[in-house]
Protein backbone atom coordinates (compact mmCIF):
# COMPACT_ATOMS: atom_id res chain seq x y z
CA UNK A 1 0.00 0.00 0.00
CA UNK A 2 1.13 3.46 -1.14
CA UNK A 3 0.61 5.77 2.03
CA UNK A 4 1.44 9.33 0.99
CA UNK A 5 1.47 12.00 3.89
CA UNK A 6 1.15 15.91 3.64
CA UNK A 7 2.12 18.14 6.22
CA UNK A 8 1.89 21.90 6.39
CA UNK A 9 3.28 22.80 10.00
CA UNK A 10 1.60 26.06 12.00
CA UNK A 11 3.87 28.54 14.11
CA UNK A 12 4.58 27.16 17.38
CA UNK A 13 1.68 28.79 19.90
CA UNK A 14 3.95 28.33 23.08
CA UNK A 15 5.68 31.46 21.90
CA UNK A 16 5.21 35.01 20.22
CA UNK A 17 4.10 35.37 16.54
CA UNK A 18 7.36 35.82 14.55
CA UNK A 19 7.04 39.19 12.65
CA UNK A 20 4.87 38.32 9.63
CA UNK A 21 3.94 41.23 6.83
CA UNK A 22 2.05 41.03 3.30
CA UNK A 23 4.55 42.02 0.78
CA UNK A 24 3.07 42.08 -2.91
CA UNK A 25 0.46 40.25 -2.52
CA UNK A 26 2.28 37.47 -0.67
CA UNK A 27 2.86 36.53 2.79
CA UNK A 28 6.66 37.74 4.04
CA UNK A 29 7.81 35.96 7.22
CA UNK A 30 11.05 36.64 9.23
CA UNK A 31 13.69 34.10 9.74
CA UNK A 32 12.97 33.41 13.06
CA UNK A 33 9.81 31.45 12.81
CA UNK A 34 9.24 28.58 14.52
CA UNK A 35 7.50 26.50 12.34
CA UNK A 36 6.24 22.81 14.08
CA UNK A 37 4.04 20.26 13.31
CA UNK A 38 0.67 21.15 14.30
CA UNK A 39 -1.81 18.35 16.33
CA UNK A 40 -3.07 17.04 12.88
CA UNK A 41 -0.25 17.15 10.89
CA UNK A 42 1.31 15.04 13.88
CA UNK A 43 -1.65 12.70 13.83
CA UNK A 44 -1.50 12.14 10.38
CA UNK A 45 1.95 10.98 10.62
CA UNK A 46 1.43 8.95 13.31
CA UNK A 47 -1.50 7.14 11.56
CA UNK A 48 0.82 6.62 8.26
CA UNK A 49 3.13 5.07 10.71
CA UNK A 50 1.22 3.04 13.04
CA UNK A 51 -0.28 1.27 9.43
CA UNK A 52 2.78 0.48 8.37
CA UNK A 53 4.03 -1.12 11.76
CA UNK A 54 1.67 -3.61 11.20
CA UNK A 55 2.27 -4.68 7.43
CA UNK A 56 5.75 -4.36 5.45
CA UNK A 57 4.09 -3.46 2.29
CA UNK A 58 2.88 -0.19 3.06
CA UNK A 59 5.42 2.32 1.77
CA UNK A 60 4.77 5.87 3.17
CA UNK A 61 6.14 9.34 1.53
CA UNK A 62 5.80 12.42 2.86
CA UNK A 63 5.57 15.93 1.34
CA UNK A 64 6.73 18.70 4.29
CA UNK A 65 5.35 22.31 2.41
CA UNK A 66 8.23 24.67 1.69
CA UNK A 67 8.84 28.09 3.74
CA UNK A 68 9.77 29.14 6.42
CA UNK A 69 12.22 26.98 9.27
CA UNK A 70 11.79 24.15 6.52
CA UNK A 71 15.06 22.48 7.14
CA UNK A 72 14.35 22.34 10.87
CA UNK A 73 10.85 21.10 9.66
CA UNK A 74 12.13 18.60 7.27
CA UNK A 75 14.82 16.79 10.24
CA UNK A 76 12.35 16.48 12.48
CA UNK A 77 9.90 14.50 10.26
CA UNK A 78 13.15 12.43 8.59
CA UNK A 79 13.66 11.29 12.52
CA UNK A 80 10.93 9.10 12.10
CA UNK A 81 12.20 7.82 8.99
CA UNK A 82 9.41 7.87 5.98
CA UNK A 83 10.35 5.85 3.22
CA UNK A 84 10.57 8.76 1.31
CA UNK A 85 10.73 12.54 2.17
CA UNK A 86 10.40 15.86 0.28
CA UNK A 87 10.15 19.52 0.09
CA UNK A 88 6.67 20.42 -1.29
CA UNK A 89 7.12 24.16 -3.00
CA UNK A 90 4.16 26.00 -3.99
CA UNK A 91 4.63 28.72 -6.09
CA UNK A 92 3.70 31.15 -5.55
CA UNK A 93 2.21 29.93 -1.53
CA UNK A 94 -0.84 31.38 -0.98
CA UNK A 95 -2.30 29.08 1.28
CA UNK A 96 -5.79 31.16 2.38
CA UNK A 97 -6.77 30.57 -1.49
CA UNK A 98 -7.57 26.49 -0.79
CA UNK A 99 -8.55 26.45 -4.47
CA UNK A 100 -5.74 27.04 -5.45
CA UNK A 101 -2.99 25.30 -3.64
CA UNK A 102 -5.59 22.79 -4.28
CA UNK A 103 -4.78 23.18 -7.90
CA UNK A 104 -1.67 22.95 -7.43
CA UNK A 105 -0.72 19.93 -5.18
CA UNK A 106 -3.11 17.88 -7.94
CA UNK A 107 -1.26 19.02 -10.54
CA UNK A 108 2.33 17.86 -8.79
CA UNK A 109 1.23 14.76 -7.75
CA UNK A 110 -0.20 13.92 -11.42
CA UNK A 111 3.20 15.27 -12.89
CA UNK A 112 5.26 12.92 -10.49
CA UNK A 113 2.57 10.21 -11.04
CA UNK A 114 1.81 9.92 -7.01
CA UNK A 115 -1.16 7.48 -7.12
CA UNK A 116 -1.62 6.88 -3.40
CA UNK A 117 -3.49 4.40 -1.59
CA UNK A 118 -4.12 6.55 1.08
CA UNK A 119 -3.60 10.06 1.54
CA UNK A 120 -3.47 11.36 4.97
CA UNK A 121 -3.71 14.75 5.34
CA UNK A 122 -4.48 16.96 8.73
CA UNK A 123 -7.85 18.59 8.84
CA UNK A 124 -5.63 21.98 8.41
CA UNK A 125 -3.33 22.69 5.92
CA UNK A 126 -0.95 25.08 7.91
CA UNK A 127 -1.21 28.39 9.88
CA UNK A 128 -3.83 29.94 6.99
CA UNK A 129 -6.16 27.39 5.96
CA UNK A 130 -9.57 26.55 7.81
CA UNK A 131 -9.90 23.03 6.87
CA UNK A 132 -10.47 23.72 2.94
CA UNK A 133 -8.30 22.69 1.65
CA UNK A 134 -7.91 18.91 2.47
CA UNK A 135 -11.43 18.59 0.91
CA UNK A 136 -10.42 20.35 -2.28
CA UNK A 137 -7.74 18.76 -2.89
CA UNK A 138 -10.25 15.12 -2.34
CA UNK A 139 -12.39 16.72 -5.03
CA UNK A 140 -9.84 18.02 -7.28
CA UNK A 141 -8.18 14.36 -7.42
CA UNK A 142 -11.53 12.62 -7.67
CA UNK A 143 -11.34 10.55 -4.56
CA UNK A 144 -13.73 10.10 -1.74
CA UNK A 145 -12.83 11.71 1.21
CA UNK A 146 -13.65 10.83 4.90
CA UNK A 147 -12.88 13.91 6.91
CA UNK A 148 -12.10 14.39 10.60
CA UNK A 149 -10.24 10.69 10.55
CA UNK A 150 -9.22 9.57 14.39
CA UNK A 151 -7.92 6.59 13.95
CA UNK A 152 -7.13 3.61 11.45
CA UNK A 153 -6.21 0.01 11.64
CA UNK A 154 -5.92 -3.00 9.65
CA UNK A 155 -9.24 -5.42 9.92
CA UNK A 156 -9.02 -8.85 8.58
CA UNK A 157 -6.15 -7.36 6.26
CA UNK A 158 -8.38 -4.25 5.21
CA UNK A 159 -8.40 -0.55 5.93
CA UNK A 160 -10.56 0.66 8.57
CA UNK A 161 -11.07 4.01 9.39
CA UNK A 162 -12.91 5.59 12.40
CA UNK A 163 -14.31 8.74 13.59
CA UNK A 164 -16.82 9.80 15.87
CA UNK A 165 -19.75 12.14 15.21
CA UNK A 166 -21.71 13.24 18.55
CA UNK A 167 -21.98 10.04 20.26
CA UNK A 168 -21.58 7.33 17.51
CA UNK A 169 -18.42 5.68 15.90
CA UNK A 170 -18.43 5.87 12.18
CA UNK A 171 -16.08 3.16 10.44
CA UNK A 172 -15.38 3.61 6.76
CA UNK A 173 -13.91 0.09 4.74
CA UNK A 174 -12.71 1.97 1.85
CA UNK A 175 -12.84 0.11 -1.48
CA UNK A 176 -10.14 2.19 -3.58
CA UNK A 177 -8.20 5.12 -3.10
CA UNK A 178 -8.94 7.64 -0.23
CA UNK A 179 -8.17 11.09 0.97
CA UNK A 180 -8.49 11.25 4.80
CA UNK A 181 -8.39 14.52 6.89
CA UNK A 182 -6.81 13.70 10.58
CA UNK A 183 -7.87 15.23 13.44
CA UNK A 184 -6.29 15.31 16.90
CA UNK A 185 -6.84 12.31 19.16
CA UNK A 186 -5.11 10.38 21.74
CA UNK A 187 -4.76 6.93 19.59
CA UNK A 188 -2.78 9.88 16.62
CA UNK A 189 -0.68 10.79 19.14
CA UNK A 190 2.59 11.09 17.56
CA UNK A 191 5.29 8.96 19.35
CA UNK A 192 9.16 9.72 19.56
CA UNK A 193 11.66 9.88 17.44
CA UNK A 194 14.48 7.10 18.44
CA UNK A 195 17.37 9.65 19.32
CA UNK A 196 19.94 7.42 16.62
CA UNK A 197 17.22 8.76 14.11
CA UNK A 198 16.91 12.67 14.93
CA UNK A 199 21.14 12.57 14.70
CA UNK A 200 20.79 10.82 11.53
CA UNK A 201 18.00 13.69 10.61
CA UNK A 202 21.02 16.00 11.13
CA UNK A 203 23.40 15.47 8.41
CA UNK A 204 20.64 14.52 5.60
CA UNK A 205 19.39 16.74 2.66
CA UNK A 206 15.84 16.45 1.07
CA UNK A 207 14.87 17.16 -2.57
CA UNK A 208 11.73 18.94 -3.18
CA UNK A 209 8.86 19.00 -5.52
CA UNK A 210 7.78 22.63 -7.11
CA UNK A 211 4.13 23.38 -7.62
CA UNK A 212 3.69 26.27 -10.11
CA UNK A 213 0.28 27.97 -10.38
CA UNK A 214 -0.60 30.95 -13.34
CA UNK A 215 -0.79 34.45 -12.13
CA UNK A 216 -4.94 34.00 -11.68
CA UNK A 217 -5.70 35.45 -8.82
CA UNK A 218 -9.22 35.32 -6.86
CA UNK A 219 -8.61 36.30 -3.79
CA UNK A 220 -6.43 39.12 -3.15
CA UNK A 221 -4.90 39.98 0.45
CA UNK A 222 -5.46 43.22 0.85
CA UNK A 223 -4.39 43.79 5.25
CA UNK A 224 -2.84 41.37 7.60
CA UNK A 225 -3.14 42.65 11.00
CA UNK A 226 -3.23 41.61 14.73
CA UNK A 227 -6.37 40.19 15.80
CA UNK A 228 -9.07 42.46 17.58
CA UNK A 229 -9.65 42.03 21.50
CA UNK A 230 -12.47 39.45 22.17
CA UNK A 231 -15.67 41.97 22.71
CA UNK A 232 -17.64 40.26 25.55
CA UNK A 233 -17.68 42.24 28.11
CA UNK A 234 -18.97 40.00 30.95
CA UNK A 235 -18.42 42.04 33.36
CA UNK A 236 -17.36 39.09 35.60
CA UNK A 237 -18.90 39.13 39.16
CA UNK A 238 -16.03 36.89 41.46
CA UNK A 239 -17.79 35.01 43.93
CA UNK A 240 -15.85 35.00 47.08
CA UNK A 241 -15.76 33.14 50.47
CA UNK A 242 -14.28 30.08 51.19
CA UNK A 243 -14.81 27.57 48.89
CA UNK A 244 -17.79 25.85 49.89
CA UNK A 245 -19.61 29.31 49.93
CA UNK A 246 -17.94 29.81 46.07
CA UNK A 247 -19.53 26.10 45.34
CA UNK A 248 -23.16 26.61 46.71
CA UNK A 249 -22.91 29.76 44.96
CA UNK A 250 -22.13 28.30 41.60
CA UNK A 251 -24.29 25.04 42.14
CA UNK A 252 -27.06 27.58 42.22
CA UNK A 253 -26.49 29.05 38.94
CA UNK A 254 -25.92 25.63 37.72
CA UNK A 255 -29.09 24.30 39.20
CA UNK A 256 -31.11 26.71 38.04
CA UNK A 257 -30.29 26.51 34.54
CA UNK A 258 -30.33 22.14 34.50
CA UNK A 259 -33.98 22.64 36.16
CA UNK A 260 -35.18 24.92 33.44
CA UNK B 1 -27.69 50.88 -4.01
CA UNK B 2 -25.51 48.69 -6.06
CA UNK B 3 -26.73 46.32 -8.65
CA UNK B 4 -23.85 44.22 -9.07
CA UNK B 5 -23.44 42.36 -5.64
CA UNK B 6 -25.90 39.39 -4.57
CA UNK B 7 -26.27 36.99 -2.06
CA UNK B 8 -27.26 33.51 -2.04
CA UNK B 9 -28.31 31.30 0.92
CA UNK B 10 -27.53 27.70 0.00
CA UNK B 11 -29.77 25.48 3.38
CA UNK B 12 -29.95 21.44 3.58
CA UNK B 13 -32.93 21.64 5.02
CA UNK B 14 -32.32 18.19 6.70
CA UNK B 15 -29.62 20.36 9.30
CA UNK B 16 -32.64 21.83 11.20
CA UNK B 17 -33.98 25.17 11.86
CA UNK B 18 -30.39 26.34 13.58
CA UNK B 19 -29.06 26.10 10.38
CA UNK B 20 -31.76 27.79 8.70
CA UNK B 21 -31.61 30.61 10.89
CA UNK B 22 -27.96 31.21 11.87
CA UNK B 23 -27.35 31.08 7.34
CA UNK B 24 -30.22 33.21 6.56
CA UNK B 25 -29.40 35.49 9.57
CA UNK B 26 -25.75 36.51 8.15
CA UNK B 27 -27.86 36.48 5.11
CA UNK B 28 -29.90 39.45 6.27
CA UNK B 29 -27.42 40.99 8.26
CA UNK B 30 -24.58 41.29 5.21
CA UNK B 31 -27.13 42.38 2.46
CA UNK B 32 -28.54 45.43 4.64
CA UNK B 33 -25.07 46.76 4.96
CA UNK B 34 -24.45 45.54 1.02
CA UNK B 35 -27.80 47.45 -0.03
CA UNK B 36 -28.24 44.55 -2.16
CA UNK B 37 -30.46 41.53 -1.80
CA UNK B 38 -30.67 37.87 -1.08
CA UNK B 39 -31.90 34.27 -2.22
CA UNK B 40 -32.40 31.28 -0.89
CA UNK B 41 -31.46 27.82 -2.28
CA UNK B 42 -33.13 25.12 -0.07
CA UNK B 43 -31.85 21.76 -0.60
CA UNK B 44 -33.59 18.86 0.28
CA UNK B 45 -35.92 15.71 -0.57
CA UNK B 46 -39.69 15.48 -1.46
CA UNK B 47 -41.00 17.66 1.95
CA UNK B 48 -41.67 21.39 1.61
CA UNK B 49 -40.40 23.99 4.09
CA UNK B 50 -42.85 23.99 6.99
CA UNK B 51 -44.91 27.54 7.34
CA UNK B 52 -42.72 27.98 10.54
CA UNK B 53 -39.59 27.66 7.62
CA UNK B 54 -40.86 30.02 5.25
CA UNK B 55 -41.59 32.62 8.29
CA UNK B 56 -37.48 32.57 8.63
CA UNK B 57 -36.86 33.23 5.17
CA UNK B 58 -39.45 36.06 4.75
CA UNK B 59 -36.67 38.62 3.82
CA UNK B 60 -35.50 36.94 0.57
CA UNK B 61 -35.94 37.79 -2.96
CA UNK B 62 -36.10 34.13 -4.11
CA UNK B 63 -36.75 31.13 -2.38
CA UNK B 64 -35.69 27.91 -4.64
CA UNK B 65 -36.13 24.35 -3.58
CA UNK B 66 -33.77 21.80 -4.67
CA UNK B 67 -35.23 18.16 -4.81
CA UNK B 68 -33.99 14.98 -4.86
CA UNK B 69 -34.26 12.05 -2.80
CA UNK B 70 -30.75 11.58 -2.12
CA UNK B 71 -30.66 14.92 -0.05
CA UNK B 72 -33.31 14.00 2.28
CA UNK B 73 -30.72 13.07 5.12
CA UNK B 74 -28.69 16.06 4.81
CA UNK B 75 -25.39 13.72 5.47
CA UNK B 76 -24.37 13.19 1.99
CA UNK B 77 -22.14 16.12 1.63
CA UNK B 78 -20.81 15.62 -2.08
CA UNK B 79 -24.53 15.12 -3.13
CA UNK B 80 -25.70 18.85 -1.60
CA UNK B 81 -23.24 20.03 -3.23
CA UNK B 82 -23.42 18.33 -6.55
CA UNK B 83 -27.01 19.51 -6.84
CA UNK B 84 -26.67 22.72 -5.42
CA UNK B 85 -24.22 23.11 -7.97
CA UNK B 86 -26.93 22.23 -10.80
CA UNK B 87 -29.21 25.09 -9.72
CA UNK B 88 -27.12 27.92 -9.59
CA UNK B 89 -26.83 29.93 -12.99
CA UNK B 90 -23.93 31.63 -14.58
CA UNK B 91 -23.66 34.81 -12.22
CA UNK B 92 -24.19 38.26 -14.10
CA UNK B 93 -23.40 39.77 -9.99
CA UNK B 94 -20.20 39.14 -7.96
CA UNK B 95 -21.64 36.22 -5.52
CA UNK B 96 -21.16 35.79 -2.38
CA UNK B 97 -22.68 32.20 -1.82
CA UNK B 98 -23.51 31.40 2.15
CA UNK B 99 -23.69 28.02 3.82
CA UNK B 100 -24.35 27.02 7.60
CA UNK B 101 -21.60 27.67 10.10
CA UNK B 102 -20.57 24.65 11.62
CA UNK B 103 -17.86 21.81 10.58
CA UNK B 104 -19.58 20.04 8.30
CA UNK B 105 -21.25 23.59 6.54
CA UNK B 106 -17.27 24.49 5.82
CA UNK B 107 -16.90 20.90 4.52
CA UNK B 108 -20.36 21.72 2.01
CA UNK B 109 -18.40 24.89 1.07
CA UNK B 110 -15.21 23.65 0.47
CA UNK B 111 -17.07 20.54 -2.11
CA UNK B 112 -19.09 23.61 -3.64
CA UNK B 113 -16.35 25.72 -4.49
CA UNK B 114 -14.95 23.13 -6.22
CA UNK B 115 -18.16 22.02 -7.77
CA UNK B 116 -18.56 25.52 -9.31
CA UNK B 117 -14.65 26.18 -9.46
CA UNK B 118 -14.64 29.33 -8.04
CA UNK B 119 -13.22 30.85 -4.67
CA UNK B 120 -13.59 29.38 -0.90
CA UNK B 121 -13.73 32.45 0.90
CA UNK B 122 -14.39 29.87 4.23
CA UNK B 123 -15.05 30.46 7.28
CA UNK B 124 -14.97 34.13 7.52
CA UNK B 125 -15.68 36.71 10.95
CA UNK B 126 -17.05 39.22 8.44
CA UNK B 127 -17.84 40.06 4.54
CA UNK B 128 -19.01 43.56 3.29
CA UNK B 129 -19.13 45.18 0.07
CA UNK B 130 -16.85 48.10 -0.80
CA UNK B 131 -19.06 48.78 -4.25
CA UNK B 132 -16.42 46.84 -6.20
CA UNK B 133 -15.99 43.67 -4.33
CA UNK B 134 -17.01 41.39 -1.74
CA UNK B 135 -14.13 42.04 1.58
CA UNK B 136 -13.84 39.40 3.69
CA UNK B 137 -12.13 38.94 7.05
CA UNK B 138 -10.65 35.58 8.23
CA UNK B 139 -8.86 34.78 11.51
CA UNK B 140 -5.72 32.89 10.85
CA UNK B 141 -2.44 31.78 12.87
CA UNK B 142 -4.85 30.49 15.61
CA UNK B 143 -6.90 33.37 15.93
CA UNK B 144 -3.77 35.69 16.51
CA UNK B 145 -3.73 37.34 13.39
CA UNK B 146 -6.60 38.60 11.12
CA UNK B 147 -6.38 38.75 6.78
CA UNK B 148 -8.65 40.59 5.17
CA UNK B 149 -9.01 39.07 1.26
CA UNK B 150 -10.77 40.85 -1.54
CA UNK B 151 -12.63 38.77 -3.90
CA UNK B 152 -11.56 39.16 -7.46
CA UNK B 153 -13.58 36.21 -9.25
CA UNK B 154 -16.91 35.77 -9.89
CA UNK B 155 -18.02 33.65 -6.93
CA UNK B 156 -17.31 32.70 -3.46
CA UNK B 157 -18.46 30.48 -0.50
CA UNK B 158 -18.45 31.46 2.99
CA UNK B 159 -19.93 30.61 6.29
CA UNK B 160 -20.38 33.49 8.74
CA UNK B 161 -21.78 33.66 12.18
CA UNK B 162 -23.46 36.96 12.86
CA UNK B 163 -26.48 35.65 14.86
CA UNK B 164 -29.70 34.73 13.98
CA UNK B 165 -32.02 35.66 11.35
CA UNK B 166 -35.37 38.01 12.84
CA UNK B 167 -38.60 36.26 12.07
CA UNK B 168 -40.53 38.16 9.75
CA UNK B 169 -43.90 39.30 9.35
CA UNK B 170 -43.91 39.76 5.33
CA UNK B 171 -45.36 37.35 2.73
CA UNK B 172 -42.56 35.29 2.07
CA UNK B 173 -41.61 35.08 -1.85
CA UNK B 174 -43.29 31.87 -3.85
CA UNK B 175 -41.26 28.53 -3.39
CA UNK B 176 -39.50 26.91 -6.52
CA UNK B 177 -39.37 23.87 -7.37
CA UNK B 178 -36.02 21.92 -9.07
CA UNK B 179 -36.17 18.45 -9.04
CA UNK B 180 -33.17 17.19 -10.14
CA UNK B 181 -33.70 14.21 -12.36
CA UNK B 182 -29.67 13.70 -12.85
CA UNK B 183 -28.45 10.60 -10.00
CA UNK B 184 -25.93 12.22 -7.60
CA UNK B 185 -22.46 11.02 -5.54
CA UNK B 186 -23.43 7.82 -3.60
CA UNK B 187 -22.28 8.59 0.07
CA UNK B 188 -19.59 6.45 1.38
CA UNK B 189 -20.30 2.98 3.37
CA UNK B 190 -20.25 3.82 6.63
CA UNK B 191 -20.82 1.83 9.61
CA UNK B 192 -22.44 3.50 13.20
CA UNK B 193 -22.01 2.34 16.32
CA UNK B 194 -22.70 3.30 19.53
CA UNK B 195 -19.77 5.19 21.59
CA UNK B 196 -18.57 4.74 24.86
CA UNK B 197 -20.13 8.78 25.40
CA UNK B 198 -22.91 8.86 28.19
CA UNK B 199 -23.12 12.18 27.55
CA UNK B 200 -25.29 14.14 25.14
CA UNK B 201 -23.08 16.18 23.05
CA UNK B 202 -22.42 19.76 23.04
CA UNK B 203 -24.10 20.92 20.65
CA UNK B 204 -27.60 22.19 21.30
CA UNK B 205 -26.91 21.88 24.93
CA UNK B 206 -28.73 24.14 27.51
CA UNK B 207 -25.82 23.55 29.84
CA UNK B 208 -21.81 23.00 29.13
CA UNK B 209 -19.33 21.74 31.71
CA UNK B 210 -16.04 22.21 30.28
CA UNK B 211 -12.26 21.34 30.96
CA UNK B 212 -8.92 23.16 30.09
CA UNK B 213 -5.12 22.32 30.06
CA UNK B 214 -5.10 23.30 33.78
CA UNK B 215 -7.77 20.20 34.30
CA UNK B 216 -5.87 16.71 34.75
CA UNK B 217 -7.63 13.10 33.76
CA UNK B 218 -9.09 13.02 37.52
CA UNK B 219 -10.46 16.73 37.19
CA UNK B 220 -11.92 15.35 33.56
CA UNK B 221 -13.58 12.43 35.63
CA UNK B 222 -14.93 14.63 37.97
CA UNK B 223 -16.58 17.07 35.29
CA UNK B 224 -18.03 14.10 33.84
CA UNK B 225 -19.92 13.12 36.56
CA UNK B 226 -21.22 16.68 37.46
CA UNK B 227 -22.25 17.27 33.64
CA UNK B 228 -24.07 13.60 34.42
CA UNK B 229 -25.38 14.86 37.73
CA UNK B 230 -26.69 18.06 35.72
CA UNK B 231 -27.89 16.51 32.91
CA UNK B 232 -25.49 18.57 31.01
CA UNK B 233 -23.07 17.83 28.38
CA UNK B 234 -18.93 17.85 28.49
CA UNK B 235 -16.94 19.76 26.19
CA UNK B 236 -13.02 20.81 26.77
CA UNK B 237 -10.91 23.15 24.96
CA UNK B 238 -8.14 22.19 22.02
CA UNK B 239 -5.37 21.53 24.65
CA UNK B 240 -7.43 19.39 26.78
CA UNK B 241 -8.34 17.46 23.70
CA UNK B 242 -4.43 17.68 22.65
CA UNK B 243 -3.72 15.79 26.18
CA UNK B 244 -6.00 13.16 25.60
CA UNK B 245 -8.43 13.87 28.09
CA UNK B 246 -11.74 14.85 26.14
CA UNK B 247 -12.71 13.38 22.39
CA UNK B 248 -12.28 15.58 20.01
CA UNK B 249 -15.92 15.73 19.28
CA UNK B 250 -16.14 17.55 22.17
CA UNK B 251 -14.10 20.06 21.33
CA UNK B 252 -15.80 23.64 21.85
CA UNK B 253 -13.64 26.78 20.22
CA UNK B 254 -13.08 28.08 16.63
CA UNK B 255 -11.72 24.57 14.99
CA UNK B 256 -14.07 22.64 17.00
CA UNK B 257 -17.81 23.20 18.21
CA UNK B 258 -19.56 26.38 18.30
CA UNK B 259 -22.02 26.03 21.49
CA UNK B 260 -24.95 28.08 22.55
CA UNK B 261 -25.67 27.07 25.46
CA UNK B 262 -27.38 29.19 28.23
CA UNK B 263 -24.93 28.38 30.71
CA UNK B 264 -20.80 27.41 30.35
CA UNK B 265 -18.85 26.23 33.27
CA UNK B 266 -15.24 26.65 31.88
CA UNK B 267 -12.72 25.24 34.56
CA UNK B 268 -9.11 25.70 34.05
CA UNK B 269 -9.56 27.48 31.16
CA UNK B 270 -7.38 30.86 30.17
CA UNK B 271 -9.75 31.89 27.29
CA UNK B 272 -7.83 32.00 24.52
CA UNK B 273 -9.89 34.29 21.60
CA UNK B 274 -10.00 30.83 19.94
CA UNK B 275 -11.71 28.99 22.08
CA UNK B 276 -14.04 31.89 22.65
CA UNK B 277 -14.94 31.78 19.26
CA UNK B 278 -16.99 28.76 19.77
CA UNK B 279 -19.07 30.16 22.58
CA UNK B 280 -22.60 32.06 21.81
CA UNK B 281 -22.46 36.00 23.01
CA UNK B 282 -25.58 35.27 25.04
CA UNK B 283 -24.19 32.40 26.48
CA UNK B 284 -23.72 33.13 30.39
CA UNK B 285 -19.88 32.10 31.24
CA UNK B 286 -19.13 30.82 34.85
CA UNK B 287 -15.40 30.47 34.95
CA UNK B 288 -13.36 29.02 37.41
CA UNK B 289 -9.12 29.23 37.19
CA UNK B 290 -6.76 29.55 39.94
CA UNK B 291 -5.34 32.67 38.38
CA UNK B 292 -6.81 35.84 38.95
CA UNK B 293 -5.26 37.60 36.23
CA UNK B 294 -6.71 34.31 33.55
CA UNK B 295 -8.54 36.40 30.46
CA UNK B 296 -11.35 34.09 30.78
CA UNK B 297 -12.36 36.46 33.69
CA UNK B 298 -11.98 39.68 31.45
CA UNK B 299 -15.64 37.86 29.45
CA UNK B 300 -17.58 35.70 31.92
CA UNK B 301 -19.94 36.33 33.86
CA UNK B 302 -19.51 34.73 37.36
CA UNK B 303 -16.29 33.93 38.19
CA UNK B 304 -14.11 31.78 40.95
CA UNK B 305 -10.44 32.18 41.69
CA UNK B 306 -9.99 28.31 42.66
CA UNK B 307 -8.07 25.21 42.94
CA UNK B 308 -10.28 22.90 41.00
CA UNK B 309 -8.75 20.19 43.18
CA UNK B 310 -10.74 21.55 46.04
CA UNK B 311 -13.60 23.38 44.33
CA UNK B 312 -14.90 20.10 41.77
CA UNK B 313 -14.98 18.15 44.86
CA UNK B 314 -16.88 20.41 46.84
CA UNK B 315 -19.87 21.06 43.97
CA UNK B 316 -20.21 17.36 43.95
CA UNK B 317 -21.04 17.16 47.40
CA UNK B 318 -23.43 19.47 47.27
CA UNK B 319 -24.83 17.88 44.56
CA UNK B 320 -25.99 14.55 45.40
CA UNK B 321 -26.29 11.73 42.54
Amino acid sequence: MNILVLLAGVADNRYPLHEIRLDNGLISESGNSRRVLSPFDEGALELALKLRDQRQDCHVEVLVLGGSNQDNLLRSVAAFKPDRLRCLQLQPCRLWDAALSSEQITAVLSGESLRPDLLLIGREFGDLDEGGLPVMLAARLGLPLFSLTQYVQWQDGKLSLLRERGTCQQWHRPTGPLVASVTNDRRNKLRHPLMKNVMMAKKMSFGSLDAPADNAVSLHPEQLQPAREVQRGGNCRMLEGDVQTQAAALLSYLKRESQA
Amino acid sequence: MNGTARIIAVIPLAWGDEALLETTGAAQQISVDAGCGFDVVLLGGAAQPSEQQRAILAAAGRIQLVAHDMLESGDNLPALATAAARALTAPTEQQLLLVPPGADGEELAALLAAQLDCALLGRCTRAAWDGEAWLIERAVWGGRQTLSLRLTGQRGVASLRLGRAQRGTAEPATLDVLHIQESLPEPLEIEQTRSEQRLAPVQGARLVVSGGRGVNEQGFAQLEELAARLDAALGGSLPAVDAGMVPVARQVGISGHFVSAEVYLAVGISGTPQHLAGISNATCILAVNKDPAADIFKVANVGVVAEWEQLLPALLAQLPG
